[in-house]
């Protein structure tokens, strides 16, 4: 039985004859079947990290290996082993959508037959039959986003690298899309997801790590990372557009305000006082909605990267 | 891979081939224009040589501008990430750019034969030289595209080249016309060697020492061939 475990072990990339890290000493394990995301705000270092898996650069120190293949050594392997699906569009003005999966699946050395019918099952499940004869060019985002994604994993490698998968992608497919990956992961590949839509990611990855300027802050399961928010609650309030952030009461023990929603974290003991200073926010006008909740993974995120990711503008119902 | 890589290509091929079929026959025409009565001599330089001119154009130039176009919108990274081995991007654009450039070199041979009544005498070297010439011009042109680092160098780089191809290089007039210094340039340059080769297959006793031009051509397509193999395997 051949090992498939991804390893990346302390790789390092800098720029600029080692002023500048892109990568510090990144060392992340991935099982075949896992589904690992990796968090991290703009410019951290997620990119550069899997473009050096993918063998678009090479580290300046360290090793990428998949079971016995050292992928820094043979990159030719590693385009082989994995499939890449890019942060940028793909370039597929010219092609129809079942044309570009159909032909990278070729290239990807798939059989037609094969082809034909995962590529069918992959477009009715993220539901963009209806462009199937559409050209490139007349796509929109979202859904060039979502052929991408087919094209990627239509004969999908021991490895799956996506980087921002969900870009663009309508609420409804994105959930669509996250089923997929979770499929992806079954049918035994490694999937490694380079995502800063941090609660989407919570349900459908095994593992993360949080990554800002180049290096590895925290990793572990989803839950794991809220052990530290364990006995905490989320208390969101969506305050009337144009007022200033109201004084807190000291029950708020962190906050962060994106746009007209404020998110609170308060102790689950004080529940009852969250929810009073909540409707008396209301009744004087300063907010319109609130809602209290278990904490997520986002407030884990916003503590260790003192980043708004910013999905974080929804209140939850 | 070549489907990929013509597919990608679909909406702009047929432009570009209709383009490059009226810059060779206006080309052919347009010279006349700056004579009353084109010496047949010079008029056999002419319409032998604007077809020459659309090949290294189009290797030389359009390709490398087109693969900096992709750099530059950044769509480059997914072609670059599948699992082809780095030649077959090579020869599919080798055979793109025939597609493109052969329909023209034909137009601007027909469009001088009739204008200027040219007397050609065809031979079948014509193919091979054609062949190399297409290669040759690909490849230098390839190998600038990805050897440049800056996409924006790269379509700089291709202006130029086209400017100086088009005005001072000795295809579509003989050697002897340019100043001393810069004929020993182009005996260097692939260029020349490209019109001499070509006019060969299609002329007779205009043009001597081909087999030289031959070797030069063949010699300048190893280097960009080298230059090519080893830029494609690196990686920043």
């Amino acid at each position: 039985m051949t090992d498939w475990t991804f390893r990346a072990d302390r790789v390092t990339k800098t720029y600029d004859g080692g002023k500048t890290y892109a990568n510090r000493d990144v060392s992340i394990t991935v099982g075949p079947g896992e589904v690992y995301g990796l968090l991290g705000p703009n410019g951290a270092g997620k990119s550069t990290l899997v473009k050096q898996v993918i063998g678009l650069l090479k580290p300046t120190s360290g090793s990428i290996t998949l079971g016995d293949h050292d992928l820094v050594a043979d990159p030719n392997a590693a385009r082989q082993l994995c499939s890449y699906l890019p942060q940028a569009p793909m370039p597929i003005e010219s092609f129809k959508v079942h044309e570009a999966v159909r032909l990278t699946g070729e290239i990807r050395g798939g059989h037609r037959p094969a082809i034909e019918k995962r590529a069918k099952e992959l477009i009715e499940a993220l539901q963009i039959s209806e462009w199937n004869d559409t050209l490139g060019t007349k796509l929109s985002g979202g859904v060039r986003r979502l052929v991408g994604f087919i094209m990627v994993t239509v004969v999908p490698g021991q490895v799956v690298i996506l980087d921002e998968p969900t870009n663009d992608v309508d609420p409804l497919r994105r959930r669509l899309l996250w089923e997929q990956v979770r499929l992806l992961g079954e049918m035994g590949a490694a999937v490694f997801l380079v995502t800063h839509n941090v609660l989407e990611a919570e349900k459908s990855v095994d593992r993360l790590a949080v990554i800002a300027n180049g290096e590895i802050l925290a990793e572990g399961t989803p839950s794991s990372f809220k052990v530290a928010d364990r006995g905490k609650l989320r208390l969101q309030l969506m305050l009337a557009p144009g007022l200033p952030t109201p004084e807190l009461p000291p029950l708020v023990l962190q906050h962060s305000r994106v746009g007209n929603v404020l998110m609170s974290v308060i102790e689950e003991d004080r529940a009852g006082d969250g929810i009073s200073w909540a409707q008396r926010m209301l009744s004087d006008g300063v907010a319109e909605e609130y809602a209290l909740g278990a904490t997520t993974l986002e407030d884990a995120y916003i503590r260790l990267t003192g980043d708004v990711p910013e999905a974080a503008v929804r209140v939850e119902s | 891979m070549l489907r990929w890589h013509l597919t990608s290509m679909r909406l702009v091929v047929p432009v570009m081939v209709v383009v490059q079929i009226l810059i060779a026959a206006g080309f052919s025409v347009g010279m006349s224009l700056f004579f009353e009565e084109v010496p047949p001599r010079a008029a056999l330089f002419l319409g032998t040589g604007a077809g020459v001119i659309n090949l290294i154009l189009v290797g030389l130039i359009v390709s490398p501008q087109l693969v900096a176009a992709e750099k530059e919108a950044g769509t480059y990274d997914f072609t670059w990430s599948l699992p082809v081995p780095r030649s077959a991007s090579v020869v599919a654009w080798v055979i793109l750019s025939s597609i493109v450039s052969i329909p023209a070199m034909l137009a601007a041979l027909v469009v001088a034969w009739l204008r200027f009544d040219l007397g050609l005498s065809v031979s079948l070297a014509v193919i091979p030289a054609v062949g190399l010439v297409v290669v040759c011009g690909t490849m230098i042109g390839y190998a600038i595209a990805q050897a440049i680092e800056r996409p924006s160098i790269t379509q700089l780089l291709s202006q130029v080249l086209a400017f100086g191809v088009l005005g001072f290089t000795p295809i579509t007039f003989p050697l002897e016309n340019l100043p001393t210094w810069l004929a020993s340039v182009h005996q260097v340059l692939p260029f020349y060697h490209m019109g001499v080769v070509v006019r060969a297959g299609l002329t007779d006793g205009l043009v001597s020492d081909v087999s030289r031009s031959y070797l030069i051509l063949s010699a300048w397509t190893l280097v960009a061939g080298l230059v090519t193999a080893l830029v494609l395997g690196r990686r920043k």
